[in-house]
């Protein structure tokens, strides 16, 4: 019955069942109960036969709400996917090149060209410790400017993305995938997605460190980073399909305004960084820039769910799958190729889960340390 | 149809019929559904804050 509908990848990871939908790319999570029901229905000949099967012969109404449940379930997890198109075709507008600014990475020069100071705050500070001002021979041209309230984005004279000036942070998304395609020679296809968290690694390992916005994960990743473990990757943690390992993305760690006194006295010139101040309501930021880990590309080995708490003590949990995609999926890009649906939730089910509280600095280093060792 | 071999079948059906009515109204409601971004992008901006207004 309505096996169209059915889930095409699913695993049981921990307590739960995680399905995923192909139609919609959509990822749901239930019970094995749910499970139980879930599979009935679909391989029911008929509604009577699924009716028949939930026993309870007595309570009609009560198998019809089951019925009508289950399959209000699947229409919700099937509804088409449609992916955002450029409906604008512009062509590069050269006269919007005000500011040009070059990054040198270790095997690509990038050009990034801005048509004001205030758009150059959109991209420019989280790549400004790659700036150099020697003018050598640039591989990638990149354009940013603002034409008609909207912000517009080049790659190599083709536009790349278009969107209207308050979704900022997709040109800013679009701009890093492009980067990392041409860092690590890849092409958008072949990522299984870019992951909201920050990335940890021990240049064996790695650890990516989830959590909503506030809860102390780019903190903990610059105490982290400052207490000899490497940064792979902050916010946007790109997911490779060949080997499932997460790669190197060259953004520095940013900092908001909160966190300034805390990371002062124990990071070294902390207090010297420039404040750039963008978005009014995200307040003053500092991006703190860290050292390369030798690698471009670490196995990811746990992901961990940071939740700064004033004043408690630090305390590492084990937490389910539900927990950590709840946090993660809605907040990150992932393909809807079902190859790469599939190897997301192999990946995941290979993955330790914990939450960590935390408040005090030191022992908080020496708990994600400890679990390095262990895994 | 969704191809299944007999024990699968068997077991399920007793382990649905073992859930009893209210367990089973329980456990169709209990799932998530979750939808990743359709486009990459960085951290969200808070609500509120344009910075080209």
């Amino acid at each position: 019955m309505n096996t169209a509908l059915a889930p095409v990848e699913q695993l049981l990871i921990g307590d739960f069942w995680v399905l995923w939908y192909a139609k919609s790319n959509t990822y749901s999570i239930v019970t094995t109960e749910f499970k139980l029901l879930l599979d009935e229905y679909l391989v029911s000949e008929s509604k009577t036969q699924f009716l028949n099967s939930l026993c309870f012969e007595e309570d009609k109404e009560l198998q019809n709400k089951i019925t009508k449940k289950v399959f209000s379930y699947l229409q919700s997890c099937n509804s088409p996917y449609t992916i955002p198109t450029n409906l604008n075709s512009a062509s590069l507008d050269k006269t919007k090149r005000y500011i040009s600014k070059q990054y040198t990475f270790k095997n690509k020069t990038v050009q990034v060209n801005y048509c004001s100071e205030l758009v150059l705050k959109t991209i420019h500070p989280s790549i400004a410790h790659y700036c150099n001002i020697s003018k050598s021979k640039v591989d990638v041209f990149f354009d940013v400017y603002l034409k008609e309230n909207h912000l517009h984005l080049f790659k190599n004279e083709e536009l790349i993305s278009y969107v209207p000036k308050k979704d900022y942070h997709y040109i800013q998304g679009k701009f890093i995938m492009q980067l990392l395609c041409e860092l690590h020679n890849k092409t958008e296809d072949d990522w299984i997605g870019s992951l909201h968290g920050s990335t940890i690694t021990d240049e064996k390992n790695s650890i990516l460190f989830v959590g909503k916005s506030g809860k102390g994960k780019s903190t903990l990743c610059a105490l982290l980073a400052n207490a000899g473990l490497k940064l792979l990757a902050d916010d946007v943690s790109p997911l490779h399909s060949k080997d499932q390992n997460i790669y190197y993305n060259p953004s520095a760690i940013s900092i908001k305004q909160g966190t300034f006194k805390l990371l002062e006295p124990l990071v070294e010139n902390f207090k010297n960084l420039p404040i750039v101040n963008f978005n009014k309501t995200k307040g003053d930021l500092k991006y703190l820039p860290t050292i390369k880990p030798k690698q471009n590309n670490y196995p990811c080995r746990a992901i961990i769910l940071v939740n700064y708490k004033s004043e408690s003590e630090t305390l590492l949990e084990p937490v389910s799958i539900k927990t950590i995609l709840e946090t993660i999926i809605e907040d990150s890009w992932l393909s809807p190729n079902p190859k790469h649906a599939e190897q997301f939730l192999n990946w995941l089910k290979d993955l330790e889960l914990y939450q960590l509280t935390y408040s005090d600095t030191t022992s908080v280093i020496k708990e994600v340390s400890n679990l390095f060792k262990e895994l | 149809m969704k191809k299944e071999n007999n024990t699968d079948k068997i077991t399920r059906k007793e382990a649905i019929s073992k859930m009893g009515k209210y367990a089973a109204l329980t456990a169709v409601g209990t799932f998530v559904i979750l939808n990743p971004l359709k486009a990459q992008t960085s951290s969200a901006p808070d609500p509120g804050g344009d910075p080209f207004s």
